[in-house]
């Protein structure tokens, strides 16, 4: 239902003419194809997320705040998104106005001395990076990549990514918060709430992160976030990133204060050591599982297709022939990528011995055809930059991630052969890319300091293939279930499905219900019911932040 | 091929916006981070390459029709190919460029076209040129210049002029230079004059494919009579004419710009400098001569799966991925002549910003090829170069236009201007 053109005047009013548009073609740009989500949905084919009343871009909180209040006069939902990067950043209900940031893109401000960035929400971690390094800097840069935003990733989602090791998560980075709230009025938080500036994000002043966030994230269903502060750590690198190569191989050198190594082992027993002895040595800056992505049988042959701009998908066949691929590819076997970053040379020094230490103690190696000068430059600047990142949707178009056995590392470690053979065997079937069972991915210490591992196994599959895309589907549904029964902990299947159904569109109470009352912590999301109602008591938000019904008083109970 | 044929690209868009980029590993900055002049200056997603897929998709599925907003979202586009180029940093099976020159030809078979196209390509079918001029004076830029017309006259190699140099008379210079320095060089070079059409690819461009296929049949014939065997322009449109579109029409010669040709007789010593021209200078990249520039290969072929579902084309398919255009010759040419300072823009080679000047923008949208010309120009001031150089005469075109309008007091010219001050 198209919006009344005295309602669009109004709207129109506040962003201008060239900045509101409710044409169907222009707003089907604005929809997410179902088919890339088998991890939240399902079965489907050539659905779409739905198509919303108007869009909008706003220029500036005051914009935001104009917008918000019309929707809450009117009783209109509204979502707002930066870089529409996964299904979560779209609408779930008809006649959602979607609200596109793309304009409030700027880096505000860089404090070098106190190692902050005030951005909008369309600073992309490319270009804040960038800027960043001229100072010494560098910023965490999450999973979804460097084309992503970071302000919706630090407000909205949970933001893992390689450097977390040292860097962070995406949330643990965010300091003060400029947020429209979903009523219209406009709260600053932490130290910028009390005129302090942008340095806390706790105080002085209201500390109000994890209400605005809740479980993993507002998700674009609370108010809108229109500025944030987040941290910024050392960057012992030169100021630009030195560049070349034919793309996609595009390498980078960088002094001799960097290392990049393949670390591999004999054991999973040895790899999880490894990742335990490498955070108590408090060594590393990148640590991630990466190029496993790619599968355990095939990542051989794909490094070697990108890092050689003449190759393509149709030379795999014959470099999985070739000995020393399948040499190469052997010895990856339990893999992870590790950069190190010596803020002096002797701290390059000490962190290359402490590795060293750790290998022989622990049965690893490093993988000796990663460190071919192409090979290594173009893994230095893949995993500092996460421009590449969409790699994982190279092979048909379409990837989801199962399992994620979220925890210490020997969890997953010693979980990993039964899921792959799990996968193996669903790869017989044909609807995903056989590669190998093992395609996993993920942090080694995706939060600061370590601590925590991730085993996202990728699951490739053609969004324009019909019997891929439901057949993915059967298989996410068949891995949901051996997790559960299989107590594989967190997992990333259904990781959606309490906010939106089959169809694309938000799921019903009872079925939310359905979901979350199972969940460990259901308390959780009873509290931020609450929260809900009191911040956003129009409903207005989208279904994506996560809230359960009370259960009823019992007699002579004031509280549940 | 037809847009249905785009439909599998079109699903398999998985709308991670790299198009909108340059290739993210060469940002280097904020202010010049953006690839794609459409979405940077009409914001919504549906000018960037991820959006027009998907309207492309809304209108195959007849989920919306054609309306005002349609034909901007598919004519404000300058097909410069930047979102090509980083498109396939990850995903190798995606054309969103040619995919997008197929949407062009869909609307213009149903008669969606722009008015301000439609008096061009009516002026084309009547006067063989897209600058709204007679066809009797296209020859007038070589007059008094002592060369063969290939017609009467045969000749080893031709020089194409194309429409912008034939009739903007403040760029003569550089053609009428090209011509006279390669024949001083000892090249047997000949000229066509009022009897040479245009390339057709600005059509082409516009939606109008069938008048490209005319044009190029034209010429091809032209050349055959007249023996050429080697063809060298310095128009970039021109040179992505016969080096990549019209070689699908099944005929080869030797396409050389004039920047390659000029390369080679400095590097082999037969044209020499002899005086400084003292000029900090940058060059700007054509997207023609550059993401354009790569050469045609033929492919016939089909898809297949691997692995189950790994996307491929037997035979194996030729990958344009922009990196193998001409972008060293030109550096070369600037870097050998005495004086010059040779300074790079952030954006450059195949990840370089458009001048604003293709896909028809020019002609319909002043407003935004302006704005994206002066982009660039922004760029070249911000590296403190006092000059711009460049090896198209729409590019030069574009920028003295947005110069002017900006009473900016950069300099632009085409490389060979410099060269000839230089010999």
């Amino acid at each position: 239902m198209a919006l009344s053109r005295e309602l669009y005047q109004v709207l129109e009013d506040i962003v201008g003419p060239e900045n509101i548009s409710d044409d169907p073609a222009l707003l089907d740009s604005y929809r997410y194809p179902l088919t890339h989500t088998a991890i939240h949905l399902g079965p489907f084919y050539r659905k779409y997320t739905p198509r919303g009343a108007a869009v909008l871009l706003p220029g500036s909180t005051e914009e935001v705040q104009a917008i918000v209040k019309v929707c809450n006069k009117h009783m209109i939902k509204f979502k707002a998104s930066s870089t529409f990067w996964s299904a979560m950043g779209y609408p779930s209900y008809d006649n959602t106005i979607q609200l596109d940031m793309r304009r409030m893109d700027k880096i505000l401000e860089i404090d070098e001395k106190n190692m902050f960035a005030v951005i909008e929400p369309y600073a992309i971690g490319a270009v804040l990076q960038a800027e960043a390094m001229k100072k010494g800097l560098n910023c965490h840069i999450h999973g979804s990549g460097s084309s992503c935003s970071l302000l919706a990733s630090a407000t909205s989602f949970v933001g893992p990514g390689p450097d977390g090791l040292f860097l962070g998560l995406a949330n643990e980075n965010m300091l003060g918060i400029e947020w429209v709230m979903p009523n219209g009025e406009v709260v600053r938080t932490g130290s910028l709430g009390s005129g302090l500036g942008w340095f806390c994000g706790e105080g002085p002043g209201p500390g109000i992160r994890s209400i605005i966030r809740g479980f993993q994230g507002a998700m674009g269903s609370m108010g809108v976030f229109t500025k944030i502060a987040i941290k910024l750590h050392p960057w012992p690198g030169p100021s630009q990133l030195p560049v070349e190569g034919i793309p996609p191989a595009y390498r980078t050198t960088l002094p001799d204060n960097f290392r990049v190594y393949t670390l591999a082992f004999k054991t999973w027993q040895g790899w999880s050591d490894g990742c335990h002895m490498i955070w108590d040595a408090g060594i590393g800056y990148i640590a991630h599982r990466q190029f496993n992505m790619f599968g355990r049988d095939l990542k051989g042959a794909m490094i070697k297709i990108l890092t050689d701009p003449t190759k393509t998908l149709s030379d795999m066949e014959e470099l999985l022939k070739d000995p020393k691929v399948q040499k190469m590819t052997e010895a990856m076997q339990r893999d992870f990528q590790i950069v190190l970053a010596g803020m002096t040379q002797r701290d390059i020094e000490w962190q290359d011995k402490a590795l060293d230490k750790i290998l022989a103690e622990t049965g690893g190696y490093k993988v000796e055809e990663m460190n071919e000068p192409e090979i290594r430059d173009w893994a230095l600047l893949y995993l500092i930059r996460l421009g590449h990142k969409n790699l994982n949707l190279v092979y048909g178009g379409g990837y989801d991630g199962c399992f994620g056995m979220v925890g210490p590392p020997d969890f997953g470690a010693s979980h990993i052969e039964e899921v792959s053979d799990f996968k193996r065997e669903w790869e017989k079937k044909g609807a995903i890319v056989t590669a190998g069972g093992d395609c996993t991915m993920g942090g080694i210490g995706f939060m600061g300091g370590g601590g925590l591992t991730m085993w996202e196994n990728f699951t490739h599959f053609d969004p324009a293939d019909r019997e891929s895309t439901e057949g993915t589907y059967e298989f996410f549904d068949a891995s949901y279930k051996y997790g559960v029964k299989h107590s594989l902990g967190y997992s990333l299947e259904r990781l959606m499905s309490f906010a939106r159904g089959a169809d694309g569109m938000a799921t019903s109470d009872e079925e939310k219900e359905r979901w979350l009352a199972g969940a460990p912590q259901a308390f959780m999301f009873q509290y931020q019911r609450k929260i809900k109602e009191l911040l956003d008591p129009n409903d207005l938000g989208d279904q994506t932040y996560r809230w359960l019904k009370p259960p009823k008083k019992k007699k002579g109970q004031d509280r549940f | 091929m037809a847009l249905e044929d785009y439909r599998s690209d079109m699903e398999r868009c998985s709308q991670c916006s790299y198009c909108k980029w340059i290739p993210l590993d060469h940002i280097k900055s904020w202010r010049f981070a953006k690839g794609c002049p459409s979405i940077a200056y009409n914001n919504f997603n549906s000018y960037s390459a991820r959006g027009r897929f998907a309207v492309a998709l809304s209108l195959l599925n007849g989920e919306s029709g054609y309306t005002e907003r349609v034909r901007d979202i598919v004519f404000k586009c300058v097909t410069c190919g930047s979102c090509d180029v980083s498109d396939k940093i990850c995903r190798y099976n995606l054309e969103p460029l040619e995919m997008m020159r197929e949407l062009r030809f869909t609307l213009v078979e149903d008669g969606q076209v722009l008015p301000q196209h439609m008096r061009i390509i009516e002026h084309l079918r009547e006067e063989d040129n897209m600058m709204l001029e007679p066809r009797a004076s296209r020859g007038d830029w070589a007059e008094g210049l002592d060369v063969k017309h290939i017609i009467s006259e045969p000749a080893e190699v031709l020089f194409y002029a194309g429409c912008r140099f034939s009739y903007d008379k403040a760029l003569w210079p550089a053609i009428r230079g090209a011509v006279a320095i390669l024949k001083k060089a000892g090249v047997d070079i000949g000229i066509m004059g009022r009897d040479e059409s245009c390339c057709g690819v600005r059509a082409y461009d516009m939606g109008f494919k069938d008048e490209f296929t005319r044009f190029a049949q034209n010429a091809i014939e032209a050349w055959r009579e007249a023996g050429v065997k080697t063809v060298v322009t310095s128009c970039a449109d021109g040179f992505h004419a016969f080096m990549r579109l019209s070689p699908r029409l099944g005929e080869h010669f030797e396409v050389l710009h004039t920047v390659q040709y000029l390369d080679r007789l400095i590097k082999e010593g037969t044209i020499r400098f002899s005086k400084s021209v003292p000029m900090r200078v940058t060059y700007h990249d054509p997207c023609r001569l550059g993401r354009g520039g790569e050469p045609y290969v033929p492919w016939e072929g089909k898809e297949e799966k691997l692995k189950n579902q790994i996307v491929i084309y037997v035979p194996r398919k030729p990958r344009y991925n922009g990196a193998w255009g001409i972008y060293d010759p030109p550096r070369e040419i600037l870097k050998s002549i005495p004086g010059i300072e040779l300074v790079e823009m952030e954006r450059i080679r195949e990840y370089s910003w458009c001048c604003g000047a293709g896909g028809g923008v020019r002609e319909a949208y002043p407003e935004f090829s302006n704005w994206t010309a002066t982009e660039r120009v922004e760029e070249a001031k911000a590296i403190g170069a006092e000059a711009m150089v460049t090896a198209c005469g729409w590019c030069e075109r574009n920028f003295l236009d947005a110069i002017d309008a900006a009473s900016e007091k950069m300099a632009v010219f085409d490389i060979i201007d410099l060269v000839q001050r230089a010999i």
